[in-house]
């Protein structure tokens, strides 16, 4: 049990996030994390019609009676369109989802205030995934709840401030008045406590959870993901404007060979297709696309269930933070 | 505040001054070590003599320990090191090189010595051959780190190695100091924060620019001295990192550091060239940053000079005296501590 902001928020045992994940949010590791006392995730991306996505949130409501968010990118992309955005704004207003979070452009610049408001209406707590202060204070000017403070070392697309979460998370706490929750580098009860010595009211994690039992994936991913360390993985994508952090990998060498000799987005798009991902998930393929996970995977050394991970996690943050209050003189 | 760290060395609080050329001089080293944490002299600006003067001049100041820096790779660093470890310095900071015979000599006196690393590998190997402590560079310090930030570089070295953890890259409040200690490490390095103090050296124009520049304002590159170096953003910084490495300056500036080494540069530059093209490359690129360094920090030229810092620039807002920070950050610490337990009760 441990009380911040967000386990306040939410009624949650702890301030423990899953964050969105293409392909492996869905609603059986989304059921798992909420079960085991955090937050999980259903990324919306992963349905492109409103019946699917309707209905892959009831199966998770039918999984647990607990909280969980909806991950929403708003991007463009060649098969999630404007229009998908909206239906995902509407569906989780009319379904009153616990909260959303939101990653990309500012929600009231895609799809209005209004859609703002339609869920603010429906008690949907909204968290936007920045990595900038001046981009923290637009969500929190527009109503939003919180914000995900994702620092350099986050897996997916981290800003190209290139800040890092050491000094992102206080440099957002010491801006904002609405709640800060770390991403980037957690892993484990050490860095969670971190964290909240930050002044965060909550973490955030991805990768963490891809090592679960619960985690609908490949093994060979979950066992490489132990094997791999901190520096095994690498910024790309600067070339297009878009930079990710994923694993280092025969592809992702390909892709920074490619921007190395400034070929185009062209020549790009192909290896960075996000089909490709979805069977590499599925075959345990590293090699065959881009990964992209963050460098807490360095501290990342075994497959729990997430019900072992979070009561671990918090069981090492109190232990931790007794020593620390003695070092402290506390 | 009691850590592995404040017992081994003898001080107060867990926080040492980082080396930093033409800043972390004497009086400064003695303002830090006075104040209770562990001031670091630079050595790399310095040949031999000026070393043991500066050594004999931080005594005058301070009966409180201290210590002082070895940069393997640059010229002249050996020579340095033999006399810190002659003058019987209580803490020696190598870094950029294999310092084991440091430890053994220094051992032989009571000295501790520490390595920068930034990785696991350096900090074992490090260990092995018998170091005190080790100081891990995240990325986002100020000069040389690499890929791997604070957060996942301190907890991944604490849980592996037996010799305490030193964070440094991030560090400048006490909130950053318990989150170090959460990590694991039983102490922190600041640089970018000592340096905007009423004691620092550094001349003021950069004092204010370091309060005014934001944690993005800072570039992180290959091609300021030929390694991943973070320095401030402005105007001279990306002009220098857009031409990268300038041979014909370096061949004057390399003049300069022969001079200030004391040795005549026919020497030096034999020396140089013998040394292989990559490290000739490396120490041209090296010549040509430390002159831009200098003007930086010496006569606050924004215009031609260049200054490493750290992101954590974003977090500093005001100029204290090094007592009033270090009191400040203690109780910030102890505060932030408190409010973790709490959350956690």
């Amino acid at each position: 049990m441990i009380k911040t902001a967000i386990t306040e928020m939410f009624g949650v045992q702890y301030p423990i996030i899953c964050g969105a994940m293409m392909w492996l949010c869905k609603p059986s590791l989304c059921a798992a994390v909420s079960n085991a006392g955090g937050i999980g995730n259903l990324t919306a991306a992963n349905y492109e019609t409103e019946e699917d996505f309707r209905a892959a949130i009831r199966e998770t409501r039918r999984l647990t009676d607990k909280p969980f968010f909806v991950g929403i990118t708003l991007l463009p992309s060649i098969r999630i369109t404007a229009e998908h955005h909206r239906m995902y704004v509407r569906v989780s207003a009319e379904e009153k989802v616990a909260g959303i979070e939101f990653s990309g452009t500012p929600l009231d610049k895609v799809a209005g205030m209004e859609a703002v408001d339609l869920l603010k209406k429906a008690g949907v707590k909204l968290f936007h995934k920045v990595g900038a202060v001046r981009h923290a204070l637009h969500a929190e000017k527009i109503g939003f709840d919180g914000v995900y403070a994702a620092g350099i070392e986050e897996g997916g697309h981290p800003l190209n401030d290139d800040v890092t979460t050491m000094i992102l998370t206080p440099r957002m706490v010491e801006s904002l008045t609405i709640p800060v929750v770390t991403v980037g580098g957690i892993a484990n009860g050490r860095t969670m406590a971190a964290a909240l010595a930050l002044g965060a009211q909550g973490v955030m994690m991805a990768s963490r959870f891809i090592a679960t039992k619960e985690c609908d994936v490949h093994d060979n991913i979950k066992q490489e993901l132990i094997r791999r360390q901190e520096f095994d993985t690498v910024i790309y994508g600067k070339s297009i404007g878009l930079q990710g952090r994923g694993l280092k990998s025969r592809v992702i060498a390909e892709v920074l060979a490619i921007e190395e000799r400034k070929g185009g987005f062209e020549e790009l798009i192909p290896l960075l297709s996000g089909q490709k991902v979805k069977e590499a998930w599925e075959t345990g393929d590293v090699d065959y696309a881009p990964l992209m996970v963050g460098q807490s995977i360095g501290l990342i050394s075994d497959v729990p269930t997430c019900a072992e991970l979070l009561r671990r996690m918090a069981a090492e943050a109190k232990e931790i933070s007794a020593q620390a209050a003695k070092l402290c003189g506390n | 505040m009691k850590t592995r760290l404040t017992e081994m060395v003898g001080i107060k609080v867990p926080i040492l001054l980082s080396g930093m050329s033409w800043i972390s001089t004497p009086k400064m080293v003695a303002a830090v070590s006075n104040a209770g944490g562990l001031g670091i002299l630079a050595t790399g600006p310095l040949n031999s003599s000026q070393t043991r003067e500066a050594i004999r001049e931080i005594r005058k100041l301070t009966d409180k320990p201290f210590g002082a820096n070895a940069s393997l790779m640059f010229p002249g660093a050996a020579e340095n090191a033999k006399v810190l470890l002659k003058e019987q310095v209580p803490v020696i900071n190598f870094a950029l090189g294999k310092g084991d015979w440091i430890v053994r000599e220094a051992h032989k006196y009571g000295g501790k010595v520490f390595a920068t690393v930034v990785n696991l590998k350096h900090a074992k190997r490090a260990q092995d051959f018998g170091t005190d402590a080790v100081i891990a560079t995240g990325q986002e310090a100020a000069a040389h780190g690499e890929d791997v930030t604070s957060l996942v570089l301190i907890p991944h070295l604490a849980e592996n190695l037996q010799i305490p953890v030193i964070g440094a890259g991030g560090f400048a409040d006490g909130r950053g100091l318990a989150a170090a200690l959460a990590l694991g490490a039983d102490g922190v390095a600041m640089g970018t924060r000592l340096m905007t103090t009423k004691e620092s050296p550094l001349h003021e124009n950069y004092k204010k620019l370091a309060q005014e520049k934001d944690v993005y304002d800072t570039l992180f590159s290959k091609r300021f001295d030929g390694i991943l170096c973070r320095v401030m953003k402005t105007d001279a910084a990306k002009k220098a990192v857009k031409k990268g490495l300038s041979w014909p300056a370096a061949f004057f500036n390399s003049q300069d550091i022969a001079r200030q080494m004391g040795v005549p540069y026919f020497k030096l530059f034999i020396g140089v060239l013998l040394s292989g093209y990559g490290n000739a490359r490396q120490l041209a690129y090296m010549a040509n940053a430390f002159k831009a360094i200098r003007v930086a920090t010496e006569n606050g030229d924004s215009q031609t000079g260049v200054l490493p810092v750290g992101q954590v620039q974003g977090l500093i807002h005001d100029q204290p005296t090094v007592a009033e920070l270090f009191e400040r950050i203690v109780k910030e610490a102890k505060a932030a501590q408190a409010k973790v337990d709490g959350a956690l009760a």
